[in-house]
């Protein structure tokens, strides 16, 4: 990649010089800081800095009446460790409709959909949660992934297909960056003797992914189904022979519904995991299948602070067959996983000092994860932030508490273009 | 809360009988609904660029641009909006859509393109700030005129022209103002001054009409100005591209427009 964000550089600017001759297109972007310390002296990672970078992003639009193209590039020079430049597309496409009813988006997207406030069931599309957990905007949580998607309208019914020949896993904490659990070596690592990868799916065609969504009005009701066929998007399954772990195969049935109520937003949303390499439970080593469910309100509390509180349930399908292969004296995995969340959003001096805090609490694996964050845009170009992000666990194999040595603070200086 | 406002509604109705047949000119509750459809409900339907600075009382200012397009389904009844962000940067080719059904919840929905996501937005405060400014969502699509018992104060000069004067008072309680003073101008029933109380004589937020343009033949304030004296700080906006009655279709109002803002009217 790196030999390549020359000539990716020259190409962006040969776009922003010849911008101004095309009517419809624009040029747009940021220029960003960002700084953070892990405040856990025992997180065996190689730095005591969760992030230390420098991002451009540019962005650029040109649309016609026919249609329309995108394109998000990031230049971070990123100095956690060894310092170097990359270069990420983080968005270009082209999108346009055919016959009034139909709408395409052809190339690398980023795509969200379902209710939850950043628990996802139906949204099995990448994310990238080392950013998420190191300070990075909001944006960077959702990873982008080469696809065609067309989404066909008829009244109020929408049908979503999304085709990703290539499989796309989420990113997440390898040892590298953060500190992770490792049931193989039987605690938290980090550094380079632990780095974490699983291995992908072949390219082949039938390991592609199909994402769709049927969704409909009803009223001032908005009601959804879903279905995904593709793997499960973090390497959960292990392979003894290899001693690799992977991604093993995925079906999922889904639906939700969302709906304004007592002033506020109601929604709900319920998926049924479908492992398909082990049907059966008794594969200790793939997930057992299960079934996903959770239901959030959100509301002003006075006009300036929001509120949201979300419970989340996961059922695991045939437990018992589960529990009686797993090797002695390995923890078992409850059948009922529950997790609370609970979001509140202030803003001060005319919105342009935004407090922010997230919080995630399991009382089925007594882990917990919070985030906080307070911006203040200086302004309208110039913003800062400074956050936290904090986590704890009882156990070390929990969701939350294997990453329990991740603790960082950071801050983050934003001039926008 | 239906039931309550439908006899509020009918008992405003029938209080206000006598001067509907005694002084059609003067009658308070006749003026207000005028000055409401001359403001918020142009022609069938309009399409604007809207600047807004947000000046603070150390004189910082912040600009917001954005694309506004607005339908009307019933003339003084449900309407639609759409919002189409410019500037600054952290909003820019984010979209908003509001459904709004008078004496009731709007619908709301943000879609943010960054992360591809559809927001539905609680608003049960209609007070909250429009984007940080001085002006709330109300102040910004309009209260309906059933919301408040109204009396004419008298006949008055302002700027030059001639206006009614009148004042409101919310049926129910309202953390808005709890008086309100409006100057309607007498010949296109714009509002060219309003005056929000909420404690004592002197007024918390100032409305002024600073300059009104004839558009496709419809009397329209282009520049306006809310002033909040408590805060000691001031919002004014903008319009400009104006246009009427382009044919704006419904089907424009939907999630699929959030997604792909439409590009025959939004440049």
């Amino acid at each position: 990649m790196k030999r390549y964000s020359g000539l990716i550089a020259g190409m962006m600017l040969a776009a922003v010089l010849s911008a101004p001759a095309a009517a419809d297109s624009e040029i747009s972007g940021f220029l960003q800081g960002l700084y953070g310390y892990g405040t856990d002296s025992r997180n065996p990672v190689p730095s005591e800095l969760t992030a230390s970078e420098v991002r451009l992003q540019l962005r650029f639009e040109s649309f016609s009446d026919g249609a329309e193209y995108f394109g998000r590039l990031d230049f971070v020079y990123d100095n956690y460790l060894d310092p170097g430049i990359s270069a990420e597309l983080r968005e270009g496409y082209i999108k346009f409709g055919a016959g009034g009813w139909l709408d395409m988006k052809i190339g690398r997207q980023i795509i969200t959909w379902g209710t939850g406030d950043l628990i996802f069931i139906n949204d099995l599309f990448p994310k990238d949660w080392v950013s998420f957990f190191s300070g990075r905007d909001d944006q960077y949580l959702k990873a982008p992934q080469n696809a065609l998607r067309f989404t066909m309208y008829g009244g109020s019914t929408s049908l979503d297909v999304v085709y990703t020949p290539r499989f796309t896993s989420d990113v997440i904490p390898s040892g590298m960056r953060l500190s992770y659990y490792n049931p193989m070596a039987g605690g938290i690592v980090g550094g380079e003797d632990y780095l974490f990868a699983g291995t992908m799916p072949e390219a082949k065609i039938e390991n592609g992914e199909i994402s769709a969504k049927l969704s409909r009005y009803f009223g001032s009701i908005d009601g959804a189904l879903y279905f995904y066929r593709g793997f499960y998007k973090t390497p959960v399954g292990m392979d003894m022979a290899a001693r690799e772990a992977f991604y093993p195969e995925l079906m999922v049935y889904g639906a939700s519904l969302r709906s304004p109520v007592f002033g506020g937003i109601f929604w709900i949303e319920s998926g049924y995991y479908d492992s398909r390499e082990d049907s059966g439970g008794n594969d200790p080593l793939v997930p057992n299948s299960s079934l996903e469910s959770m239901a959030g309100f959100e509301r002003q509390i006075t006009s300036t602070v929001t509120a949201n509180l979300q419970y989340y349930n996961s059922y695991m399908i045939d437990h018992d067959s589960f529990a009686a292969t797993l090797p002695e004296g390995s923890p078992v995995t409850d059948e009922f996983y529950h997790l609370l969340t609970s979001r509140v959003t202030m803003l001060f001096m005319m919105e342009n000092l935004n407090v922010s805090l997230f919080a995630f609490y399991s009382p089925s694996e007594e882990d917990a994860y919070g985030r906080a964050a307070v911006t203040y845009k200086y302004t309208d170009t110039v913003s800062m932030a400074l956050g936290a992000n904090l986590f704890h666990g009882e156990y070390e194999y929990t969701t939350f508490g294997g990453f329990q040595h991740n603790d960082n603070v950071y801050l983050k200086f934003t001039y926008g273009i | 809360m239906k039931i309550g406002t439908i006899i509020t509604a009918a008992a405003i109705l029938f209080t206000s009988l006598p001067a509907l047949a005694g002084d059609s000119e003067h009658d308070p509750e006749a003026l207000m609904k005028e000055s409401h459809m001359a403001m918020f409900y142009a022609a069938d339907d309009g399409i604007s660029e809207v600047e807004m600075k947000i000046v603070n009382s150390k004189g910082k200012e912040r600009v917001r641009q954005f694309a506004m397009l607005r339908l009307d389904v019933e003339e003084g009844g449900k309407q639609m909006y759409y919002t189409y962000f410019r500037k600054p940067h952290d909003v820019s080719r984010l979209t908003f859509m509001v459904h709004k059904l008078p004496q009731e919840n709007d619908s709301r929905w943000l879609y943010i393109p960054s992360v591809d996501l559809i927001k539905r937005i609680s608003s049960d405060d209609k007070g909250s700030s429009f984007v940080g400014s001085d002006f709330t969502y109300e102040d910004v699509s309009g209260r309906h005129w059933t919301e408040d018992t109204h009396t004419f104060v008298r006949e008055d000069e302002y700027n030059g022209r001639g206006v009614y004067v009148i004042e409101s008072k919310p049926v129910e309680k309202y953390k808005g103002f709890t008086r309100k003073i409006t100057l309607i101008d007498r010949e296109n029933h714009l509002v060219l001054r309003e005056e929000y109380y909420k404690k004592g004589d002197s007024p918390e937020r100032v409305f002024t009409a600073e300059k009104v343009e004839t558009i496709d033949g419809i009397a329209t304030s282009t520049f306006r100005r809310m002033e909040n004296l408590k805060k000691n700080q001031y919002t004014t906006v903008e319009f400009s591209d104006i246009r009427y009655d382009v044919g704006i279709d419904e089907s424009v109002f939907t999630e699929r427009s959030l997604k792909n803002p439409p590009r025959e009217y939004i440049r």
